[in-house]
């Protein structure tokens, strides 16, 4: 059996969304000249909201929703904080990470009395989709058949993010704000509006990576579950130049790295070094891509 | 506009100005720096109200609370650094915020073709799908244009546009004037230089200390005229001190390039600054001073020849040692390069001493002692602060630059380079920086002093020398020197000096 | 004179209105406290109960010296990642340099073939250079690379932990132990206990430590200079100071802290290396918050550690004496982080109009 297979791209496939849709969360702060690091603790609140939501109020459906909307209050600590106040974000982002971490564990003992990891055969998750016509052709149709909403969504949200910077009057306007904010105020756009909007938007898209993590890789909540996700899709961006095309290729390129990882320890290399792959491949890809090009 | 009075904390920027410009004509405003003409426009433009007075379009009386209202009434302005979004394209530059649209989505075929046909029709040349970054100053200034055309500016404020401006940019953007105001659009043409506007505007407002000075018609005057209109009494005190003793060369600069490619920001130059001498260096902003500059004291790489200060060889070393080896500097952006504005104003003070004794021995600091020099320096330079604690960010400009000035004076280097050293200085704080620099040429120091106040530089040098395009094109005893022969060698005509 | 200098109502409103925007600090904590309490009430719980059994959970009694003896990793990964923060740079690698320091120390004092106390002193001494050389290397990607050292101080982390909780499972491990441990470190290579089984000598090399930090801050000359370098890089440069030579060693003196802080966890408070140990009381993150906390002044990073430490402990009591979990106490302080960070851009934007 060779690493590469059909069940590798799978898996690949798995591991991509939370990345791709928190880098898209990066990127269109970034496009609004926002650098953000929240990403990590929005994720992890979104993860333990959608768990809870999917627990209390009936459904996988009701955890994805309360998971959007907490991801997206939580981040308007980011836009009340970073653009309306100008406080520091990179402080904040710490901040939110470290209350979403915080907070997740205290919740999680609160309200299901338990440390550590809450699984239960009753949390309902995301089921895994099966289409219909594509699911039957041999090969690819196992790998492309059978992901999360979630998972197709995020697909088309690359191509949504694209449409929406490149081909819209308020993607224009982002841009511009992004780019030049006083130029972009002197023709009469809000930096504060759009930067804000912005951060909430992307709340909003963490909200979406952390339920899949929680209700669509796995059906449960773990503490700490992000782990480092949220950092590797800041440098997604990074790497990606902020194009939705070039963060698409970084976060294949991460979850791809995470897949093979996996795959590693079952052929038996210890996980304690298999675990370390992406983040070292990460840190790679940053170092080749600046060496190329200057980033910020 | 009738009657603008505007007042700054300590200055009266405008003090009842008339300004009259009719449909359809080229109108030059013309004043020194300071004489308030960009206070002017900001009025006009709405970035500023005005104190008193009022602004009249087409005999109605209106009133901008911003810039978007001056838009919306058919204004128009190119400010002197532009506001474009350089990894944007040329046309979603253009419309930006005014959009034409089809369900939402930005109509990318009419936008490119509405910029295209402007473009024509006005000879503005300008591709609508070229990135702004990528494009020459020229080009760039253009598109400003092409902003306001396409909000349909009825009247367009150019201010200072040749500054940035090769001589054949500069023929093409009067071209471009021209046929503005064959079309019947008003241009308000914003600048201090004398050539330009006699080639090519119809009426003159001549601005001096906020006031107007002279109203002229362009082709029943001469820059004498202009010349007296605009300098009036000289502003600055007479610094001159018989001749300098040439002595031994302190800054020695040789065949010194900045940057690459056929056309180097700064392009081989050579310059020698005497002790008990100060050397002037002259020129429109943008045309390599700063680069030279930061390339002598160490801040900047360049790419070819050699810098000496006092005979010692400092190419390519690091600014600490040239600093040692005897340069001072007083950096163009006092609050950004030249202070910590949250440090306290000893220890700006005392940044470049603190290795030494007698405010170090060893590795340990010698805090009072610190104290003790800081409280010295602010009392010789009368620098207006609560105590030697206070963050300097709480200072007023001029005091500011007392302290970058007190720090490097006290250096007692060989060799002090300012740079600007009295832009937004009132004219206390300016004598005070003047006065300080002539004390350090007769006691034996060598000054290099840029600016682009040619007052300033005509008071103040011994020597003059003119930068244009990253070369000195011209150099001259100030004595030689007048402000219509260096205006147009800083414009580009050739130097015969 | 006293009625001379009562300030006009005016004068003194001022004077309130300019305490409040400079001292942020105790402001972020009061309302802290505050959003804790509404958390408690939504969660049914009375809120003077908890902070009281948070207040006797970190004092009275025997748990003034949990307290202190928390205190000192939590203040020496203060440290690590103040001293940074006093040049304007951000260490979030706390975690892997801490992990490298503890690693180290294990290693030379299991197997350093030297009398106990020469052993003791090199492994305290090998941990401090390997986590501090550790650290410095993303100082000098940013240096040589521009990778940014926010990005990579981070990621540095997740390869050190693999690695140590590799070498813990097979080549270190403890084969005779059921838990991914190391061997146990020889009597005479530990620290010296102060306190039997609760507090080691450690607290004197810590309290060394800081003296020698804030005497460095206050008092010499590179201290002046990394201060300055923390309130504007471009006036430092200008002034002559070696920008990248600064970063690289600032780094290291900040990750040679965190490897103190595993030395002395390791030979001070466990006698061996467990999988996870370092780690898991989160004293890097909590010692980022109190460096952040004072902006890196070394003095107000210190009281800021000893005031997480007090509610950490304090944390603990309430635990067990209420059932509300300890996690209570690290949202508390990200909570006055957030408000601090806030309330500094809020001062900056009344400054600016």
């Amino acid at each position: 059996m060779g690493i590469f297979d059909m069940l590798l791209f799978h898996s690949t496939i798995q591991s991509v969304t939370p990345i791709l849709l928190a880098a898209l969360a990066g990127l269109i702060c970034e496009r609004a000249g926002i650098f953000t690091i929240a990403q990590e603790g929005l994720m992890l609140a979104g993860a333990f909201a959608a768990v809870a939501g999917s627990w209390f109020c009936g459904g996988a459906w009701a955890g994805v929703l309360i998971a959007i909307a907490t991801s997206v209050v939580l981040s308007g600590i980011l836009a009340g904080g970073g653009v309306l106040f100008l406080g520091d974000t990179i402080v904040i982002g710490i901040g939110i990470n470290l209350l979403a971490d915080g907070l997740s564990i205290f919740l999680l003992r609160q309200l299901f009395d338990i440390q550590g990891v809450f699984e239960d055969p009753k949390l309902d998750g995301l089921d895994a989709l099966r289409i219909p016509v594509i699911a039957d052709i041999p090969g690819i149709g196992g790998v492309i058949s059978g992901q999360t909403w979630i998972t197709y969504l995020s697909w088309l949200l690359v191509a949504a993010v694209s449409i929406f910077l490149f081909r819209t009057t308020w993607g224009l306007r982002l841009r511009g704000v992004g780019e030049q904010g006083e130029a972009a105020e002197t023709l009469g756009v809000s930096v504060r509006r759009y930067r804000a909007a912005a951060i909430l938007v992307s709340g909003a898209l963490c909200g979406l990576a952390g339920a899949q993590l929680s209700l669509g890789a796995v059906t449960l909540f773990s503490e700490g579950m992000s782990a480092g996700r949220g950092w590797i899709a800041v440098v997604a961006v990074m790497l990606g130049r902020a194009n939705p095309l070039g963060v698409l290729g970084a976060s294949v390129l991460f979850g791809l790295a995470d897949a093979v990882g996996l795959r590693m320890q079952g052929l038996g290399l210890p996980n304690q070094l298999t675990d370390a792959a992406p983040y070292v491949i990460t840190l790679i890809a940053l170092i080749l891509a600046v060496r190329r090009h200057r980033l910020a | 506009m009738r009657g603008i009075v505007k007042r700054f904390p300590g200055v009266l920027a405008n003090d009842g100005i008339d300004l009259a410009v009719r449909t359809g004509e080229i109108h030059a405003l013309m004043g020194e720096n300071g004489a308030g003409k960009t206070t002017l426009m900001s009025i006009l433009y709405g970035l500023h109200q005005p104190d008193a007075g009022e602004i009249l379009m087409r005999g109605e009386k209106v009133r901008f609370t911003s810039p978007i209202d001056a838009i919306a009434h058919g204004l128009g302005m190119v400010h002197q650094s532009f506001k474009l979004f350089n990894t944007l394209t040329v046309w979603e530059n253009v419309v930006f915020r005014a959009e034409p649209q089809r369900r939402g989505f930005i109509d990318k075929p009419v936008a490119r073709a509405r910029v295209r046909e402007l473009s024509d029709r006005f000879g503005l040349q300008v591709d609508p799908d070229a990135v702004v970054g990528r494009l020459p100053v020229g080009v760039r200034q253009r598109i400003e244009i092409l902003k306001a055309l396409y909000r349909d500016a009825r009247i367009l404020v150019l201010d200072e546009p040749t500054a940035v401006l090769t001589p054949q940019e500069c023929r093409g953007l009067f071209a471009v004037m021209r046929n503005l105001a064959s079309d019947k659009r008003t241009i308000l043409f914003v600048t201090h230089k004398l050539r330009e506007v006699i080639e090519v505007t119809d009426r003159i407002t001549v601005l001096r200390d906020g006031r107007v000075a002279s109203r002229l018609v362009t082709r029943e005057t001469n820059p004498e005229q202009i010349t007296r209109a605009m300098t009036g009494r000289n502003v600055f005190f007479t610094a001159r001190r018989g001749k300098p003793q040439l002595d031994k060369p302190l800054l020695e600069v040789t065949d010194l390039t900045v940057g690459e490619g056929p056309k180097p920001v700064v392009n081989g130059v050579s310059l020698r600054v005497h002790a008990g001498e100060i050397v002037g260096v002259a020129g429109v902003a943008g045309n390599g001073q700063s680069e030279l500059v930061e390339a002598i004291v160490g801040l900047r790489d360049h790419s070819q020849g050699s810098i000496e200060i006092a005979g010692h060889d400092v190419g390519g070393k690091p600014l600490r040692d040239r600093r040692q080896a005897g340069i001072a500097y007083i950096p163009e952006d006092r609050a950004i390069t030249g202070t910590a504005l949250a440090a306290t104003a000893t220890d700006n003070l005392s940044l470049g001493f603190h290795r030494d004794p007698p405010l170090s021995r060893g590795v340990f600091l010698d805090l009072e002692a610190m104290r003790i020099r800081a409280r010295g320096l602010i009392e010789r330079f009368t620098i207006k602060i609560p105590n030697e604690m206070t963050a300097v960010g709480t200072l007023s400009g001029g005091n500011l630059q007392k302290v970058v000035a007190a720090r490097e004076l006290s250096h007692q280097a060989a060799v002090i380079i300012a740079e600007q050293p009295t832009r937004g200085l009132d004219v206390g704080a300016t004598e005070f920086i003047h006065q300080a620099m002539v004390a350090q040429r007769d006691a034996g120091r060598a000054v290099l002093l840029i600016s682009s106040e040619l007052s300033e530089i005509m008071s103040l040098a011994d020597r003059i020398l003119v930068m244009y395009e990253g070369r000195i094109v011209a150099d001259m005893p100030a004595d030689q020197a007048d402000e219509a022969k260096l205006g147009l060698l800083m414009a580009g005509a050739q130097g015969h000096g | 004179m006293a009625d001379l200098d009562q300030p006009l109502p005016d004068a003194k409103r001022r004077r309130w209105r300019a305490a409040i925007l400079w001292s942020p600090v105790p402001i972020s904590i009061v309302v802290a406290i505050v959003i804790g309490a509404a958390i408690m009430q939504i969660t049914d719980n009375d809120s003077v109960e908890v902070y009281t059994e948070i207040l006797r959970g970190a004092f009275v009694g025997p748990n003034l010296v949990y307290t202190v003896a928390w205190a000192v990793p939590l203040t020496g990964m203060t440290m690590a990642a103040a001293l940074p923060l006093r040049g304007g740079m951000v260490n979030l690698g706390g975690d892997g340099q801490l992990v490298m320091g503890g690693l180290v120390a294990t290693m030379v004092a299991l197997d350093l073939p030297l009398p106990g106390t020469a052993r003791l002193i090199v492994a305290v001494v090998a941990a401090m250079l390997a986590a501090g050389l550790y650290a410095a290397i993303a100082a000098w990607g940013q240096v040589r690379w521009h990778v940014p050292m926010l990005i990579s101080t981070l990621l540095l982390n997740y390869p050190a932990k693999g690695f140590a909780s590799y070498m813990v499972r097979f080549p270190m491990r403890d084969p005779t132990n059921g838990n991914p441990e190391t061997h146990m470190v020889a009597p005479d290579a530990r620290l010296p206990q102060l306190i039997d089984g609760s507090l080691s000598s450690s607290l004197i090399l810590m309290i060394v430590a800081v003296g020698l930090i804030i005497l460095f801050d206050r008092r010499t000359v590179p201290g002046f200079e990394l201060r300055l370098r923390g309130l504007n890089p471009r006036f430092a440069g200008y002034g002559g100071i070696h920008l990248d030579r600064q970063a690289v060693l600032t780094m290291f003196a900040g990750g040679a802290m965190a490897g103190l802080v595993g030395a002395s966890i390791v030979l001070g408070d466990q006698f061996r290396f467990m999988d996870g140990a370092l780690v898991t009381p989160n004293y890097t993150w909590t010692g980022l918050m109190a460096a952040l906390l004072a902006n890196g002044e070394p003095v107000g990073a210190v009281a800021a550690a000893l005031f997480f430490s007090a509610l950490q402990i304090g944390g603990f009591g309430m635990e067990r004496a209420t059932s509300i979990p300890r996690e209570l106490t690290s949202v508390l302080q990200a909570i006055i982080i957030l408000l601090l960070a806030t309330r500094a851009g809020l001062k900056r934007h009344l400054r600016l109009g």
